[in-house]
Parts: structure tokens; sequence; C-alpha cells
């Protein structure tokens, strides 16, 4: 496509006024259209992360611009000798292979099941899609009222089949499992919703094709429903890989003690993300707290990278068999 | 037509552009979290010396005029004071940035353009003063018609400096909106007499020792399942707790010029973390472990949950609750050695700082709020003590509690408490955060009490340190 503007290029209308060729107006609108978000990307994406690569190499702390100091690769060294990043690194991972599975399965599942033509499923597509539309510190606090370690909802039940009141701590001693069910039931919906068009995008004389060679509804999904869902699985596992490193929210919500302004989540939910807040904002580390920040996108790319290596064998691709 | 036709996308395609667009929002989560500028910019104030201050100009008495910025609670300065405000002074514009955000001041401050008044508590003034960021008042406060610097309450004392590392006299850079000595004792009596303890004593200070052994009475399980526990204190105001429990002993948490903390070098400090960590270990007092089950002691006790609450004075506006009716007094702060003190921990005030292009019109907004209306309507509601002793008929004490507590107040004020000196070179939360974090560890028995207290030595030394280097270049 021409997109220089040159003399040669110019048409004369009919008073002579000079005017530009269909492809340059064209190729001028599109940059008009992109203009705005690309302005905004810059501004507000490029730049805050040159910034924010800038103070990784400083001591900088939110108020130390007449001090600030280059203190090179130091922030980044640092990271490889402070214990509570290997610890809540490992913490993340976990959190990772909890939660991530789990909400893939299970949104999967409810996905499937909801696109059997049922009587009522647009009912119960809404109310599994509810949660998902609940602010996340509401929801949390309704769940720290069910998950309370003395007083919740949830051990009470329990309390009722053992001979004596339980007091499990599922947002302290067992606060992984605890968030993870949290999070899963805040996610289920919009995981569920992404599946379900996937699956309406199967074309149905695939599936029949399939019943007609005498294939039993497993076979059919085996062989058929899954290997076309893989695009869409694919895509939600990249998006719930990067979501579970970057998870910040939850573990502090779920710790938020009353109006105190030093809550620490416990252990088990001491994740990545909340040491680097940790850093940044307990301890005024902006400069080795960006540095955290970039060593994670460093990492998160590298997984995400052999996620896409990886699709080659197994994500279905109907556009290379065409290709081929 | 030279148009071409548009591409279809593949799934192939369409997955790329997904995984680049959120390549792009995961690059984006790397930026630092506030607008902050680059480091490199050069910086707007001279070099902080932790000795020095900006010296302000005697305000001249000449019409007011300008845009002034408050960064304050808008439930505390709402929209109806500021009405009021720009009513009487209609060349005076006032816009309130709602919070008491630190991170959002740094950001404002950063971009150069900090809010000329600032809500703030103590602990945050020897830092600020460091880095030059308060302006001095004390011409203001001389020349003030609606505030005489002899009616000030001794708790302002806090934003009086003569150096970050000598508050208590000196130039004045605030005042509080209020404040309470914050280590008296609110207690539900009938726990006391369902325990079988003596009821609560408002004329006799107890003891820590005696406020561990009524916890640990007070407190109730059945099954695994607490269902009353003893005693709750705010902990993010630990340090606070200790710095004033050693004041009792005669020592510091800090050794001298607050290079360093002493907790593992000083047995008295060693004992009195050991109290608050004992606390914990036999469930009296919410913890990691065991989190307060309304999310915060205060409710809890209000609630009927907690049996005894340290909070001050501000604490008697909520404490009584359906669940606690008739059963709640309010007891003086306990003693370490029986040298006691009650200072208050929080002085929760403002300050005007130093970068304020509009300091006449700024004061007249800081006057206003702290003398004026908004005063006199805080003085009345009973949510702490004024900061103007001339207000102090205001509190109320209609009921019966209220008297009892305002009798217990009279005396935590007689008490004369001298201000904590805070350390200029960490955040008022450091110590506290790493309390919880080791707290947690030591509970789960991964590691021991000691190691606990060395961890958190080590990791306040550290912030010590980083904090010199920013300040003192």
């Amino acid at each position: 496509m021409e997109t220089g503007v040159t003399t040669k290029q110019l048409e004369q209308n009919e008073s002579g006024k000079r005017t530009l060729t269909r492809n340059q107006r064209r190729t001028f609108t599109f940059y008009l259209f992109v203009s705005p978000w690309l302005i905004g990307f810059v501004l507000l994406g490029v730049f805050p992360l040159l910034v924010g690569l800038l103070t990784s190499f400083t001591n900088y702390d939110g108020l130390n611009l007449a001090t600030v100091k280059f203190v090179g690769l130091g922030n980044y060294a640092r990271a490889f000798e402070d214990p509570d990043v290997s610890f809540s690194l490992v913490r993340t991972i976990l959190w990772g292979l909890a939660n991530l599975p789990l909400w893939l399965v299970l949104s999967f599942l409810l996905a499937l099941i909801l696109n059997q033509d049922v009587k009522g499923r647009g009912l119960f597509r809404t109310i599994f899609y509810l949660p998902s539309l609940i602010p996340i510190t509401a929801a949390v606090t309704a769940w720290r009222i069910i998950l309370e370690k003395n007083f919740g909802m949830f051990n009470a039940s329990i309390s009722l089949f053992t001979p004596e009141p339980v007091a499990i701590g599922w947002l302290s001693d067992y606060s992984l499992p605890g968030m993870t069910s949290i999070s899963i039931w805040g996610g289920l919906g919009i995981g569920m919703v992404i599946f379900l068009a996937g699956l309406q995008g199967i074309p149905e004389e695939l599936k029949e094709a399939a019943q007609i060679d005498g294939a039993n509804s497993w076979q059919v999904f085996r062989h058929v429903t899954l290997p076309l869902m893989t695009p869409v699985i694919f895509f939600q596992l990249v998006l719930g890989l990067i979501g579970s490193f970057q998870q910040l929210n939850l573990p502090l919500l779920v710790t938020k003690v009353g109006i105190a302004a030093s809550s620490v989540p416990p252990r088990p939910i001491y994740l990545y993300m909340i040491h680097t807040y940790q850093q940044i904002f307990t301890n005024g580390r902006y400069g080795y707290g960006t540095a955290l920040l970039w060593m994670l996108f460093i990492g998160i790319l590298i997984l995400t990278w052999i996620v896409f290596w990886s699709e080659k064998y197994w994500v279905y691709s109907g556009a290379s068999e065409r290709d081929n | 037509m030279d148009e071409k036709p548009l591409k279809k996308l593949s799934r192939r395609d369409m997955l790329k552009l997904s995984g680049t667009f959120f390549g792009g929002a995961l690059l984006a989560g790397c930026a630092p979290a506030t607008e902050a500028p680059a480091p490199v910019v050069q910086p707007t104030e001279k070099p902080a010396e932790p000795t020095a201050a900006p010296v302000t100009e005697a305000p001249v008495a000449k019409p007011v005029s300008g845009h002034v910025v408050v960064m304050h609670l808008l439930h505390e300065f709402t929209e109806d004071h500021v009405a009021a405000f720009q009513e009487a002074n209609p060349d005076i514009t006032v816009e309130v940035v709602d919070g008491q955000d630190a991170t959002r001041f740094f950001a404002m401050y950063a971009a150069g353009s900090p809010p000329d008044v600032y809500r703030l508590q103590a602990p945050s003034i020897p830092g600020l003063l460091a880095r030059k960021l308060l302006l001095d008042l004390t011409p203001y406060f001389e020349a003030s018609q609606l505030i005489d610097i002899a009616d000030l309450a001794p708790a302002n004392d806090y934003y009086k400096a003569e150096s970050p590392l000598e508050i208590g006299t000196g130039k004045i850079y605030g005042m509080c909106k209020d404040f309470s000595p914050d280590c008296t004792v609110f207690a539900n009596t009938a726990h006391f007499e369902k325990a079988g303890l003596p009821a609560p004593d408002d004329t006799k200070t107890m003891s820590y020792t005696e406020i561990m052994d009524a916890a640990k009475k007070l407190t109730v399980f059945e099954g695994e399942r607490m269902v009353q526990y003893g005693y709750g204190y705010d902990a993010a105001w630990i340090d606070r707790f200790w710095m004033n429990i050693l004041a009792e002993t005669g020592g510091s948490l800090y050794a001298a010029g607050y290079e360093k903390i002493n907790l593992t070098g000083s047995e008295d400090a060693k004992a009195v973390a050991k109290w608050f960590y004992d606390l914990a270990v036999e469930q009296v007092t919410p913890s990691p472990k065991n989190p307060s089950p309304a999310g915060w002691f205060g409710n809890d006790f209000v609630g009927a949950t907690a049996s005894m609450a340290q909070y001050g004075f501000w604490f008697s506006a909520m404490a009584i609750g359906d669940a606690n009716k008739d059963a709640v007094v309010m007891l003086p702060g306990p003693t370490w050695t029986g040298e006691r003190r009650d200072p208050t921990v929080t002085a929760t005030g403002a300050i005007m700082t130093s970068a304020t292009q509009v300091p006449d019109a700024a004061w007249k907004v800081f006057e206003y709020y702290h003398a004026g209306q908004p005063s006199i309507e805080r003085a009345g509601s009973g949510w702490g003590v004024p900061a103007l002793k001339s207000q102090w008929s205001l509190i109320p004490q209609g009921t019966d509690f209220q008297k009892q507590a305002y009798k217990v107040l009279q005396g935590e004020l007689e008490l004369n408490t001298p201000p904590l000196q805070f350390n200029p070179f960490i955040g008022e939360t450091v110590v506290s955060n790493a309390w919880n974090l080791y707290l947690d560890q030591a509970l789960s028995g991964t590691i021991t009490f000691d190691e606990m207290l060395t961890n958190i030595e080590n990791d306040t030394n550290i912030a010590i340190k980083e904090g010199i280097d920013r300040i003192i270049p």
C-alpha cells in the first residue's frame, strides 16, 4: 500500500486544487481513526513503561527526587538475594496450578452443560454469569462472612456433622484453597461465556456427520468438539496464565483487617505481586518494586512464549490445513 | 477501483492478535503504580537536610484569593464545609481530593503539584519535615484571629519541631483536628462478671500483666471455635505502643540518632514484644492465624465478641451497640512499670506543604477547618478531644457512659504525656508490617520468637538505612 505523499501522486480536481488520491485518503483516514488510541497508548502505556524501567535502576522512593541515585542493576541483583522473592514466586506458581486448571475445566464443563438444548438454559446462563458482574470487593466481603473461621457459615455447616464446633481457617491456614474457591466462583461466568461462544461456533454438520458415521456422544466430544475448541482453550490458558501471575487484589482483600493499614496476607497466599506491593507501598522501594515487576514481565513472557510454542502440538487450526 | 479486499482473519491471526493484545496489557502492568515522572527530572526542592525547614514570610493583611487543593477525607471536610467557606471567602475556591493517601500524595508531589493542605497522622511528620515538605506556619498562627497558640491542646506538640529529631517544641507546622490519649481501654463489664472477674475499676490503673490475665479468663472457646476473645489492640500501631511502654522504662525503641531499631539488644524491648506475641499465642487477641471475626476488633467489641479494646477516647462515640448496651466502661491506659503515660499515637490533623503557591489562601482554609465551624461540629460529636482547649466544654456528657468516659479522660489528659519521637527515616507502617509478616511465621512454628525479632530488626534497619541515604545525600 502506498502511503507517501508526493507531487506525482497528487491529482488535481476540476477547480485546479490539489487533492489526495483515494489510496492516500484511506491511509490518512486509517491513521486518523487509530491516532486517539495510539496517542493514548504512547502517553499512558509506553511512557509510563519507560519511566518504570528507568525507575528500576534507581533508589527512588516516591519523594526523593532531590536525592535519587542510579543504582545500576542493584535492584535486580537484590531480588536474587531476597528470600521472600523466591518464596512468593513458589506460592504464585502453586496458586496458578491450583486455580488455572480448575477454572479451565469447570468453566468448560459448565459451558458444555449450558450449550445443551434444555429448557431455561438462558436463565441458568444468566445465573452462572452473575458472579462475574459483582464487584470483587463486594464478592470477597460476602465470602469472608461465609468462610470466617469462628462465626462463618461454612464452618457452622460443617459443625452440624461434628461432635464439637470446628474452626477451620479457610482464610488463614488454608487460605490457598479458600482464595481459589473465591476466584473460581467469580471467574466461572466469564470463562463459561467465552467457551460457550466457541462451542456455538462449531458447525452442527460436523457433529452430525460424525454421528452418521456411528460416533457416540463421547466420541463426538473427543474427536470433534474438543479439537475445535482447542484455540479457545489456548486463548483462555494464555489469559489465565497472565492473570495468575498478576494476582494482587484477592489476597489483599481476603486479608484486609479492619482499618489497619498494615495487613499482610498469610504465608500461603503471600504471592509475588503482594511482595512487590509491600516493597513499593510499605517500604517506599519504588525502584526495587519496579525491578521486580520487570522480572515478572520477563518471566511471564517466557512462559507465554512456551505456551505459544506448544500451540503447534495441540491447538487445532483449520487455516493451516487449508493452507496446505 | 484500487481498493484491496480485506483479508479475513484466520483463527491463527486472531490468536496472534490476542497474544499481542495481552502482551501489551502485561507490559502495562510493569509500569509504576503511580504516575510519577522519571526520576531524572530535576528536583524542584533543594536536597533535604534533617535540620533545615523552609522559611515562611509573615502573612500580609490583604485580600486573599486563590485555588486551594486539600487532600482530606470527604466525610470530614464535607461539601457543606466547602460551600460555607467559599460563601464567606468568595475569592478562594477549595478543591477537596478525597483520602489520606500517601501514595497519591507522593504522586502529586512528584508531578510538581502537591495538595496545599494535607491530612496526616503524627508519625508522618518527622519524615516529611526531613524532606522539607512542610511549611512553617508559625507566623500564621501568631497572626491568627481564630487560633490562640496558648489555646492549642498539648497533642498539637506533635506538629511543633526544632528539627525532624526534635519533635515537641519549636516551629509550628500544623495542628490536630482532634486527638485522644490512645492507650485507654474499653471493657465489657458483663463479660467480666460472667468470667467471675471483679468489675473493672475506672479509678485503678491495670498493669499489662493484669490485662493479660484478664484477657485469658475472658476468652471463651466452644470446641475449636473462639466465641469471645479477651483483648483487641490495633496491630498497625504496635511500634507506637512499644515506644510508649519503653518510654515508661526510660528506654527507647530506637538507638540514638534513630539509625537503628533496638529489639534484640534490649531486654525491655524483648519483654514488651513478648507480651504482644503471647497475646497471639494464647489466642486472646486477633492474629494472622485467628483474624478478627468482624474484620476489625472495634466492631468485635461493639458486637460483644471482644471483651476489651484498647482505643482512645474517640472510640467512646461508637463503643456501645445493641450487644453490649449498659455494659461498657472506659478504663485508664494500662501501665508497664507504674510510671503512667498515655500519649496520643495518631494526633490526626493537617499540614500545609512547602510547595504551596497560595499559602495565604491555604491558611484561610486550614484555619477555617481547624478553628471554625467544622471544628465546633467535631467537638460536639464526641469523636475525639478537640484540638483547642477552649472547645473541650463542648464534649458531650449527656449519658452516664459519656460522663464516665469524660471523667477517665480528664485523668489521662492530666498525665500530660509528651509526644513520641517517631523515626523520620521510615514509613509509618514499616515496623507493623514486619511484625504481621513474621508473627504469622512464628505462630506457624517456622521461626522462633527470637528469630522473629531478629527478622523485624533486620528489615527495619535496612529500611532505616535506605531512608537515611535517600534523605541525606
